[in-house]
């Protein structure tokens, strides 16, 4: 089949437009950068292999009393969640995390100034509360009613078995490998010019790196 | 390309005959739902953090999460919109059908469903396929069956709105108030290669569970009587009927009232429900396990 000549000379406008209404219908987003790095064959995975599963949290958490109804919500690998309700409204959302995954968020109670049941708490923002067991296990309560305040979160989280989340195993081979993977990456990044990485500005900087002493 | 949550979120209508169509189901969930669209604003209401650099890092722990294929979340998306397209076909096979039944075009009626047939397979599909979306999202939370169900029973916002949807918009409109016993019936005189020449299951057949057409038709079968309770009980609780909602949706669709099957193939073909609220629903859980998790 051949193409019309007036049709072939209508090919390079015709790819002009096409061009111009692509590249005006995706404006660029704070969030592209993000995308890119974790799209593609060489993308890390969101979460590491040898994270705890889900389902290992479930007996740590507290259990329904009263008019308090604790209620499954999430679990997947290396997380659980559930939510504390009463008379129908979710009043906190209770988790418990592997930050083998996310180095940072157990890196923020290094310097933790309190402490509950002998574990580092920090207070993150206005709504949540964490504490850091084994130095590996986020334990969270996060207020979604305005009734909710810093005390209940303190409250709810003394309802978790810590002792007993105390007694999984962190320093696990899975753990040694990622840390040691880590550090491999950090210095890797320490001896790269500085300009191949854009530094964060302290307000652009994620807050989760941060550490945030409970008040 | 890969999907781009973000850009989903943020490209959520915030009018149109979906939208539309959902608001009119309000007055059965008062309060449940609130059309959330744009990323940062759906971070922020979720969470009630107002810092940017934690939304921030909330939305890239949110994407990070969404990118990566292994943690079931673009499957759930790709349900949700497969779904919702599957359907609309059939809602273009359901107008073929009756006309089918008005004009010369007789013919039409031997090779598409009936109506009545096609909305019962549309209900059941979508309703199986909420299930498996849900586990997708949230895995199977709990030690038990009863935790499952009773995680699975606390629907709100979106994920509510979405069912009151599937029950008015796929069940009582099209089938009646006797819906569900209707759809169950239908399934389960149904053969597995009905099922199979069915659009809506062909959409989203893969992620049905069930190794070949007949295990995944006994799931569905299931699925179906273990929710039927539910969704009885909520449409007499809700004081849901018939005739409220077509009174309700009669005041944007005109001439809809006398012919409900053109009502039902309509819904189908222009309101993307599951999609709409399927995408509110990811990104909730999404931000949810996000800010749990930094």
């Amino acid at each position: 089949m051949t193409t019309p000549r007036w049709l072939r000379r209508l090919f390079p406008l015709l790819l002009v437009c096409l061009l111009t209404v692509t590249a005006c219908s995706s404006a660029p987003s704070k969030y592209d950068q993000v995308q890119q790095e974790t799209t593609g064959s060489n993308a890390p995975a969101a979460v590491e292999k040898g994270a705890q599963k889900g389902g290992t949290f479930n007996q740590f958490f507290p259990a329904s009393e009263g008019e308090f109804k604790v209620v499954p919500s999430q679990e997947k690998q290396g997380f659980a969640e559930y939510k504390l309700k009463r008379d129908g409204e979710t009043l906190a959302m209770l988790t418990i995390n592997d930050t083998i995954s996310l180095p940072a968020a157990a890196k923020k109670y290094e310097t933790a100034a309190d402490t509950l049941s002998g574990f580092p708490l920090v207070e993150q923002g206005s709504t949540a509360t964490g504490l850091l067991v084994n130095g590996r296990y986020q334990v969270k309560v996060l207020s979604r009613s305005d009734g909710f305040t810093g005390s209940d979160r303190l409250t709810w989280l003394e309802k978790f078995d810590l002792e007993g989340l105390s007694g999984l195993e962190a320093n696990t081979r899975a753990y040694r490998r990622v840390q040691k993977k880590n550090a491999a990456k950090a210095a890797k990044a320490a001896k790269q010019p500085k300009t191949a990485i854009p530094q964060p500005t302290p307000e652009s900087a994620p807050p989760s790196l941060v550490p945030q002493p409970a008040g | 390309m890969s999907v781009k949550i973000y850009e989903k979120v943020d490209k959520l209508p915030t009018g149109g005959l979906t939208v539309r169509a959902l608001k009119t189901l309000d007055t059965f969930v008062p309060g449940q739902w609130e059309n959330l669209v744009g990323f940062d604003n759906t971070i922020k209401t979720v969470t009630r953090e107002t810092d940017e650099a934690m939304v921030q890092a909330i939305g890239e722990r949110a994407i990070t999460l969404f990118n990566d294929k292994s943690e079931g979340y673009r499957r759930a998306l790709w349900l949700y919109e497969s779904v919702d397209s599957a359907s609309g076909l059939l809602g273009t096979a359901a107008i073929a059908n009756r006309i089918g039944q008005d004009t010369f075009l007789g013919f039409l009626k031997n090779i598409t469903p009936k109506p009545e047939k096609a909305q019962t397979i549309d209900l059941s599909v979508k309703l199986v396929t909420e299930v498996v979306a849900f586990c997708h999202i949230n895995g199977i939370p709990g030690d038990s069956l009863g935790d499952f169900l009773a995680a699975l029973g606390d629907y709100g916002s979106e994920s509510l709105m979405r069912m009151a949807a599937l029950v008015s918009f796929d069940g009582v409109i099209p089938l009646g108030a006797d819906f569900s016993s209707k759809a169950l019936k239908a399934i389960k005189n149904m053969g597995a290669d009905e099922l199979e020449k069915n659009k809506t299951f062909r959409g989203v057949r893969k992620e049905i569970p069930g190794k070949d057409a007949k295990g995944k038709l006994s799931f569905i079968t299931e699925s179906f009587e273990s929710t039927q309770g539910w969704m009885d009980r909520f449409v007499s609780d809700k004081g849901i009927t018939q005739h409220g909602l077509v009174d309700k949706l009669a005041g944007f669709m005109e001439g809809s009232k006398s012919k409900l099957d053109y009502l039902g193939a309509f819904l189908d073909v222009s309101v993307k429900y599951y999609e709409h609220t399927g995408v509110q629903t990811l990104a909730r859980r999404l931000i949810e396990r996000a800010v749990a998790e930094l």
